[in-house]
């Protein structure tokens, strides 16, 4: 009892003793000695020799008043508390955390009578509203923002716990800094931030513009708004998504870029550059800059050549429009490839201009699930544009067939032709797998024939009948069922469908349908009926889109009758004619999609 | 705790035993033991004590620091008198001297406005001579003067919490 007693006091009074020492004892505070003892072997004078000996270690702080902090608050540096000797030009040459902040004239430091002064001094903006970290911190880790749950680590030195090891080994460097000059130096072409004005250009450059939406410069609304992500994300996040944007968010359109890494690092600083406020103005003054900017296309993407050259032919115009506007960073155009979108070279033949025209105002029109933003160009460049598109009319080359799928149709259904070309993860719906034999062998050749030649409405599949020859598609089919489909064609039992749907259209006869499509066909199609349901994700070829008008309505009732009856060989649609579907029904079905896809009144 | 009688028996013999060879030196188990036990007791109520103690003045409080940088002293040329409100202190320079004034009325503690005869408190109507004494109104006594040092930048440092002599300058 008595020896219990006696240990655990003992041990009470270590604890408590630990505590106690470890609350009260800091490494700010060994800095700090450290300091004050290496300043008294330099000193000159007595005086100042007695005022190092009477400093005590305390918390030095910079109350921030002028820009705010990541909360809109006071900022509160503690920073010097361990870095006393920023402010000392004698410690020029000594290690962190002891070292003089450097001078230079790019931070608009002047050197003047045998001296340096500060532009930005330290008492007036604090240390994080150019680094970030945590201002509050007196810990390395808590202040140099090294736990992976605080926004703000500090710009191109800290790596946060969690970081990709691939990915953190890009983001250090000074240069990340700009990206906080860039807050208050807003000016495009501000000398002391020359990659945030190329990560700028590039965001011009290679369409960003087009998707995102970036208050004062951009309007595109089909991918997430930009103005804020400098402060909604971290450096890592921002690189990641930039090399891989699926691996953040598995279901993103976003293309992937062929990006050096040094165009990645200037995006990514342009992008950290964007945090919504400038904090060295007001919100009124910032509302009044920002309402001043109207245009959907802000002048620094037009290109003054292309401006004064509106005298000339549109013709040639037009093909500068298409090398300026980035075009070329998605689509193939000759020899320049952006390897994300179609082909461009053979445009003049494929499409017309009024398809040409819908598809620049809004691509979604022509092809409904296009990744394609709307870009809100100025009328006469897209005439321009479509006007040179137009003049592409060269066929391509009669060569093997071999050769021919290699140039034509390799790109969306792959070398192997198993659908998975180069630009296949950004085409919906998907290319055909055409090594799928089930299906294959199970549709008639007039089928193929057919999507070939006269293309498949609604999706990127192009007529290519207007290219190639009867005889060039034909063999270019075989081409593929002698490679990528071994077996031979199936003869198919006649079936029993119907050429026109017996069920007469009507309100109530698509009520009946909808009724019974909410029962059977939701898991995969949709509540929609946009193919996006449940299951959707889990099954390739993915669900069709029943709300893809220009292919439904180019679909005869008799297929849709076969593939509903009968099921889609090779693909997750079964027969329901096995699940107990009457032709009646799926008369009413029929009629529902149909319904869906009336032209608006 | 009930066991203690008890445990007073069976100790007594063995300290008998040895107190016949050593009883001045030998310190009986049971003793000892308490002492230990006294001792962690005491020693850990006084570490409580004493960071209690300690953890009633803030370390670090949200109010501007009290040792700051003013600027070069070229910025102050010879018969200046510059008050910087923010700060609630005046820098006075003549030829190669400099000190800091306080600006805080020792009366109520509003800010005192430099003017031609020394510094006057708007609030009270107090009035300070050119070197910070009394010279009329409800002020108590003169206005503090701060230490100012030259740091290694060569910028002029102002210390608040150290108040030194009127009349003490600092050569530059």
């Amino acid at each position: 009892m008595r020896v219990a007693l006696a240990v655990v006091s003992l041990l009470v009074l270590i604890v408590g003793g630990v505590v106690v020492f470890d609350q009260f004892e800091s490494r700010w505070q060994d800095h700090q000695a450290a300091y004050f003892h290496q300043a008294l072997a330099q000193a000159k004078t007595d005086a100042e020799r007695a005022a190092l000996e009477s400093r005590q270690p305390k918390i030095e702080q910079t109350i921030v008043t002028a820009f705010a902090g990541p909360g809109g608050e006071t900022r509160i540096d503690r920073c010097q508390s361990c870095h006393i000797a920023v402010d000392d030009p004698r410690f020029a040459s000594s290690k962190q955390p002891l070292a003089t902040h450097p001078y230079s004239e790019a931070m608009g430091d002047i050197f003047r009578n045998g001296r340096w002064e500060r532009r930005h001094k330290f008492t007036d903006f604090g240390c994080t509203v150019c680094h970030d970290g945590q201002g509050r911190g007196l810990d390395t880790a808590d202040a140099h923002g090294e736990g992976e749950f605080w926004p703000a680590p500090m710009l191109g030195s800290t790596i946060q716990t969690g970081w990709d090891k691939e990915i953190a080994s890009h983001l250090h460097g000074k240069e990340f800094l700009q990206a906080n000059c860039a807050q208050c130096h807003t000016a495009k072409d501000f000398a002391g931030t020359p990659i945030v004005a190329r990560g700028r250009e590039l965001f011009f450059k290679t369409g960003c513009f087009g998707c995102h939406r970036i208050e004062g410069l951009s309007t595109g609304t089909l991918g997430p708004e930009l103005t804020e992500v400098g402060k909604e994300r971290k450096l890592d996040y921002l690189w990641g998504h930039l090399v891989n944007p699926r691996a953040y968010t598995p279901t993103s359109i976003m293309p992937q870029f062929k990006l050096s890494d040094d165009d990645k690092k200037a995006l990514v600083i342009f992008l950290k550059s964007r945090r919504g406020s400038n904090p060295a103005e007001s919100p009124t003054e910032a509302f009044r800059l920002n309402a001043a900017v109207t245009s959907a296309v802000p002048e620094s993407v037009i290109p003054s050549e292309a401006m004064t050259a509106a005298a000339e032919t549109s013709t040639p115009r037009g093909e500068k429009l298409i090398q300026q506007y980035a075009c070329l960073s998605c689509h193939k155009l000759d020899a320049r490839d952006g390897g994300i979108s179609p082909d461009l070279s053979y445009e003049g033949l494929l499409h017309d201009g009024p398809w040409l025209m819908d598809h620049f105002h809004n691509p979604r029109s022509r092809v409904p699930d296009s990744n394609m933003p709307a870009f809100g160009l100025p009328e006469n460049d897209f005439q321009a544009m479509a006007a040179y598109l137009l003049t592409r009319t060269a066929p391509p080359p009669a060569a093997t067939p071999a050769e021919t799928y290699k140039s034509l149709c390799a790109r969306c259904h792959g070398d192997k032709g198993d659908g998975r070309g180069i630009n296949a993860i950004y085409i919906d719906p998907a290319p055909r797998d055409l090594t799928k034999t089930e299906f294959m062998v199970s549709k008639p050749e007039a089928r193929f024939l057919a999507s070939i030649t006269l293309g498949v409405p609604g999706t990127s599949m192009p007529a290519w009948g207007k290219a190639l020859s009867g005889d060039q598609i034909k063999g270019v089919l075989d081409y593929v069922f002698q490679t990528y489909v071994h077996e031979p064609r199936r003869q198919l039992k006649p079936r029993k469908v119907p050429e026109q749907n017996p069920v007469p259209m009507s309100a109530a006869s698509a009520a009946r349908g909808e009724a019974i499509f909410l029962q059977r066909c939701t898991g995969c199609h949709g509540r929609k009926a946009d193919g996006h349901g449940p299951n959707s994700m889990d099954i390739s070829p993915r669900p069709r889109n029943l709300r893809n008008s220009a292919f439904i309505r180019n679909a005869p009732d008799r297929r849709l009758f076969e593939s509903i009856l009968y099921g889609v060989e090779g693909t997750a649609m079964p027969s329901w004619m096995d699940y107990g579907l009457a032709q009646n029904e799926v008369g009413d079905i029929v009629n529902y999609i149909r319904s869906l896809n009336e032209p608006a009144k | 705790m009930g066991a203690a009688p008890s445990t007073n028996e069976p100790a007594g013999p063995p300290a008998q035993q040895h107190g016949d060879h050593d009883t001045a030196r030998q310190i009986p188990r049971r003793n000892f033991l308490a002492w230990l036990s006294g001792a962690g007791v005491v020693g850990s109520l006084v570490a409580g004590v004493f960071s209690t103690f300690v953890f009633m003045k803030p370390r670090v409080t949200y109010g501007q620091p009290n040792r700051f940088l003013i600027g070069h002293p070229e910025e102050f040329p010879s018969g200046a008198r510059v008050a910087i409100d923010t700060k609630r202190v005046c820098i006075v320079r003549e030829g190669n001297k400099v000190a800091a004034i306080s600006t805080t009325c020792t009366h109520l503690g509003c800010i005192v406005a430099p003017s031609q005869t020394g510094f006057q408190c708007p609030c009270h109507g107090s009035q300070f001579d050119v070197d910070g004494n009394v010279t009329g109104g409800p002020a108590p006594k003169a206005l503090a003067w701060f230490q100012v040092s030259l740091t290694p930048s060569g910028e002029l440092e102002v210390d608040k919490d150290n108040e030194i002599q009127t009349g003490t300058y600092l050569s530059v």
